[in-house]
């Protein structure tokens, strides 16, 4: 098993705030995603849980699909 | 609090939203629209794992989720800081209100019990990530260590979300939970599972 292989059935060891810390930033990280920008450090942790939780990582590609089609209507 | 400095859009929502007069109907109204249009397009999304006759009870779903999402983001207005865009902070509640409504939606008619069988069918009924597991020894020890440690309702949570890939949001449901409180149980279960395999000798696989 490689560690890859387990760190998805027992979730990574890095500091993981859950999903309600998670679902704070999820709007704030996909706009900095839609449009294109570099992902600021203060986000480890929320990536961190996004890499543990399934529900969480669906959540943000859904509104990540949204914010994009927002920036692309508005043009910015 | 501060409020960011808003974009002219995002600005024009908030004014619009605040109003006292019928700006605030039309700006309702406009934002009720969104969020449904959202809710739709997100079932659209996840439709391979709907039922296949379902149509019309999804789509009351996306309204429903569009309506409980317009009452929050209403009663909300006022923690509405500006680091993201208005409508990226407003479809976030209509998302999160629609994934959660498809995932139960979606599994509806499926029992979440904990199963010790699951153990044997690995190797042919479970999620890719099993199917992929190789080293035999690592998993009879992972095995060992979730009934040596775990308590009943973390093995149901742990076995259930990551053996047999039912969503947090469905068992936050059947458990009367919520899904931070699940997800928080299956955090705590990962761990102690990995000090138990550390423990066991299997420290180089844990790093």
């Amino acid at each position: 098993m490689t560690d890859h292989r387990l760190d998805q059935i027992l979730g990574t060891t890095g500091r993981d705030p859950g999903c309600d810390a998670g679902l704070d930033s999820i709007d704030e990280y996909c706009d900095i995603v839609a449009r294109g920008d570099p992902v600021p450090a203060r986000f480890a942790d929320f990536l961190t849980h996004l890499g543990n939780c399934r529900a969480c990582r669906e959540d943000t590609e859904g509104l990540l699909a949204v914010a994009r089609e927002e920036q692309n209507r508005s043009g910015r | 609090m501060d409020i960011l400095a808003l974009d002219t859009e995002s600005a024009h929502w908030l004014r619009d939203l605040q109003d006292e007069g019928g700006a605030r109907d039309d700006a309702i109204a406009r934002l009720h629209a969104m969020l449904v249009r959202v809710a739709r397009g997100e079932a659209v999304r996840r439709r391979t794992t709907l039922p296949a006759r379902a149509a019309e009870e999804v789509d009351d779903l996306c309204v429903q989720a569009a309506n409980d999402a317009l009452m929050a983001i209403l009663s909300k207005l006022d923690t509405y800081r500006g680091a993201a865009r208005f409508t990226t902070w407003a479809c976030k509640f209509v998302i999160l209100e629609a994934s959660a409504r498809l995932r139960r939606h979606a599994w509806r008619e499926r029992k979440v019990e904990l199963d010790d069988t699951i153990w044997d069918r690995l190797s042919d009924q479970a999620p890719p990530v099993l199917q992929r597991l190789e080293d035999d020894q690592l998993l009879r020890a992972l095995h060992r260590a979730v009934d040596a440690h775990l308590t009943e309702r973390q093995r149901l949570i742990f076995q259930s979300v990551t053996m047999d890939d039912v969503p947090i949001d469905v068992l936050a449901e059947r458990l009367g939970s919520t899904r931070g409180a699940i997800y928080k149980t299956l955090h705590d279960a990962r761990a102690k599972l990995r000090r138990a395999l550390t423990d066991a000798g299997y420290a180089e696989q844990m790093q």
